[in-house]
């Protein structure tokens, strides 16, 4: 509902994006400028530069080019079909790097040094955080809905695995053979990330619901309330898993029946109480507000029709809370996604054991292969939960 | 019929309603009017004890309304608010639907009530029962709003200022309806209001409140004639009670069976004798033809409508 707006405005006026003719040239100039690839024997030697002029002659760059050139001729008069051509055009540009990753892989990477690998550029990088840029822009612009908006972002994810899992012309990529070595490694920390955001996500909603509820019943607690989770949140995430680790080993040592549960000072019990502290700030902060603020007219139409105090609860203010909650849940979830991979350092497993492992290895493409699959998690739960909330806004979707 | 004796409310140290004492009988349309923060609200509020009285009595058809649980007695009751509180999340006719559900009618009933209500009110229900309310306008919101009032035929309708957010014309429809809904229901209504036209309009009792107590309550008629002290004297109108005591008398009370005059403009005869009067210094004449219809009834001249006064008795007829 927010994008209605510039959307109605887009379609009064027909001037130029300036924010898309932008990210369109900086595109182009990062696309030529900017190494695209790296080239490297093996693991350890370091790899070598290779422009895009080395991985495809003038042709190749300039058919490569062509879509993100149109898409900033069309900037220039931003009408609603416009910008949908343009949207259009940078998603199968999004969609059609892999493509180029392939290209570079055949030029350039020899079949007869198994251990060569293909790195990627930071030209490929630029382009693609600014085309995504461009299309949040064009998402702002055209007023679509976080469905929507999320499914722009789908289609490239979805060509990058298909080529990466279906055909064997990444093979050589180093992401690919990182991820080649450690496949079971990687699932398990899937696994375990998912389970640790969803745990904490899980058991703060269930405490922030209730402390809300609290601190709605008896209004003095809410000062006290709301600055203690202030200040929990303030704490350093790294200095939260340390704090916790003395009074669970403690714990542990002291109650052999809580050792028995998995409970020590590392592992997943301290990480799971830090990321539970801090998804309680913004759980407990929106299911007040969204409680609080249901328009008072409505509730008291609603006691005024005979509705019981329990009737006005479930069927009136719970469900036109519902979708400012939602918004709690889904800035705590993207915001547990991040913070859990800080808890590797303390032994919790997930994804962020790929990124320590590289950082100390320098190896770039390790960190990689923890940072992207966390970035797309957090894209997906953001749209996700963006859309349900959305889908939930009082009086439908119509 | 509603009986209020001695009530009083008090918040803190105020007083927001002092030993008040009030009938309201059965079928009457009562309205309580005064300036803001006079208490009729809160009189209002404690017939359906969204507000408890502190002291004091209120009885419905001789039984204290302490005697019933809450939210049955409120089931019984018809509650229609200023900013109609039209549940956002609802459909028009879940809207409407929601008194009936809650006193556990069968589907098949309460979606013939809806549908009844509906033409009751003057709204197709194929177009609007499945309409979200945001997508109402005023006008039709607050349709919806008395039709969720009426949904479980209640005896009584309590009304807070139901007409306050709209603009005039979309108002003066309304009160147009609700008079005639009243005529053909004959509910139990009491009406807050603080805009007097409004009141003097639909009222058959009025109630002027001041300070937390009656100031005085009568037929609009009789206050506007023998107002009991200058405070309601100047809440009538002070001078313009002349003109808001012609609002209130048909034409066909003054007409004079005379020869129909030729060349003057035509007032039906359903029309108040302040239409008449400013239909005649508009066109600048003294005389109008009165007709009904197409048939014509007689004159209305400007001597019949300065000097002569009907009795108490029969200035009322504004509703049929």
């Amino acid at each position: 509902m927010a994008g209605v707006t510039p959307a109605a405005h887009s379609m009064a006026s027909a001037k130029a994006n300036p924010v898309l003719v932008f990210l369109m040239v900086s595109s182009v100039m990062a696309w030529l400028v900017l190494s695209s690839v790296s080239v490297a024997p093996n693991r350890i030697v370091p790899g070598s530069s290779v422009g895009v002029f080395g991985v495809a002659g003038w042709p190749g760059v300039v058919l490569g080019l062509l879509p993100v050139i149109i898409a900033g001729v069309l900037a220039l008069k931003s009408s609603r079909r416009q910008l949908v051509v343009v949207a259009l055009l940078v998603v199968l540009t999004l969609a059609a790097l892999p493509l180029w990753l392939a290209l570079a892989a055949h030029n350039l990477v020899s079949p007869e040094l198994p251990g060569a690998r293909l790195g990627i550029g930071a030209g490929i990088w630029v382009v693609l955080f600014l085309l995504l840029l461009s299309v949040i822009e064009v998402r702002t612009r055209l007023g679509l809905s976080r469905w929507q908006g999320g499914l722009l972002l789908l289609i490239p994810m979805m060509s990058f695995s298909a080529v990466l899992i279906a055909t064997p012309w990444l093979d050589s990529l180093a992401l690919r053979r990182e991820f080649v070595t450690r496949s079971d490694a990687f699932y398990t920390a899937i696994g375990e990330h998912l389970l640790l955001v969803s745990a904490s996500v899980g058991c703060g909603l269930v405490i922030g619901v209730t402390l809300a509820l609290i601190m709605r019943h008896w209004p003095r607690l809410r000062g006290p309330g709301f600055a203690l989770l202030n200040f929990l949140q303030t704490i350093p995430s790294l200095a939260l898993f340390g704090l916790l680790i003395a009074p669970l080993a403690w714990l542990a040592a002291n109650h052999p029946w809580l050792a028995s549960l998995g409970i020590s000072g590392i592992g997943w019990a301290p990480a799971l109480l830090a990321l539970i502290g801090y998804s309680l700030l913004p759980l407990v902060r929106n299911t007040f507000v969204a409680l609080d603020d249901v328009d008072p007219g409505v509730i008291d139409a609603a006691r005024g029709m005979g509705m019981t105090s329990g009737q006005v609860f479930r069927q009136v203010r719970l469900p036109l809370a519902l979708p400012v909650l939602l918004e709690g849940i889904r800035i705590t979830t993207v915001q547990a996604i991040g913070l859990a991979a800080v808890a590797a350092l303390i032994g919790a497993g997930g994804l962020g054991r790929f990124i320590f492992q590289g950082l100390g290895q320098a190896a770039m493409d390790l960190v990689l292969l923890g940072a992207l699959p966390i970035l797309i998690m957090a894209l997906l739960a953001d749209a996700l939960l963006g859309a349900l909330g959305e889908w939930l806004q009082p009086g439908g979707a119509a | 019929m509603i009986e209020l004796k001695n009530l009083s409310r008090q918040f803190g140290e105020m007083w927001a309603v002092r030993d008040l004492n009030l009938t309201i009988n059965k079928g009457e349309f009562c309205v309580l009017v005064g300036t803001s923060g006079c208490g009729k609200s809160t009189t209002l509020r404690m017939i359906n004890r969204l507000i408890e009285h502190s002291a004091g009595e209120i009885h419905i058809d001789g039984q204290p309304v302490r005697g019933f649980r809450e939210d049955l007695l409120r089931r019984r009751i018809g509650y229609v608010i200023q900013h109609v509180g039209l549940f956002p999340h609802w459909t028009v006719a879940r809207n409407i639907g929601l008194v009936p559900r809650l006193l556990g009618w069968e589907p098949e009933r309460i979606a013939a009530r809806v549908d009844e209500l509906m033409a009751l009110l003057g709204m197709s229900a194929e177009r609007f029962s499945g309409k979200y309310p945001r997508q109402l306008s005023g006008g039709q919101a607050q349709r919806v709003g008395v039709a969720r009032a009426l949904a479980a035929d209640p005896e009584i309708l309590l009304m807070d200022e139901p007409f306050g957010a709209l603009d005039p014309l979309t108002r003066d429809g309304l009160q147009e309806e609700l008079l005639s809904l009243h005529h053909r229901l004959n509910k139990t209504i009491v009406f807050v209001t603080h805009d007097m036209d409004e009141a003097l309009r639909l009222a058959d009792r009025l109630v002027v409140m001041h300070e937390g107590q009656i100031r005085q309550q009568g037929r609009p008629i009789e206050l506007l004639r023998e107002p009991v002290d200058e405070f309601v004297e100047s809440l009538l109108g002070g001078n313009s009670r002349g003109l808001k005591e012609a609002a209130l008398t048909p034409v066909a009370q003054r007409l004079c069976h005379a020869e129909m005059t030729s060349g003057v403009p035509d007032i039906d005869a359903n029309k108040t004798l302040r239409d008449a009067l400013s239909l005649m210094l508009w066109h600048r004449v003294d005389c109008l033809n009165v007709v009904e219809g197409s048939e014509s009834l007689g004159t209305l001249r400007l001597a019949d409508v300065v000097t002569a006064r009907a009795p108490m008795g029969t200035t009322r007829g504004l509703s049929s």
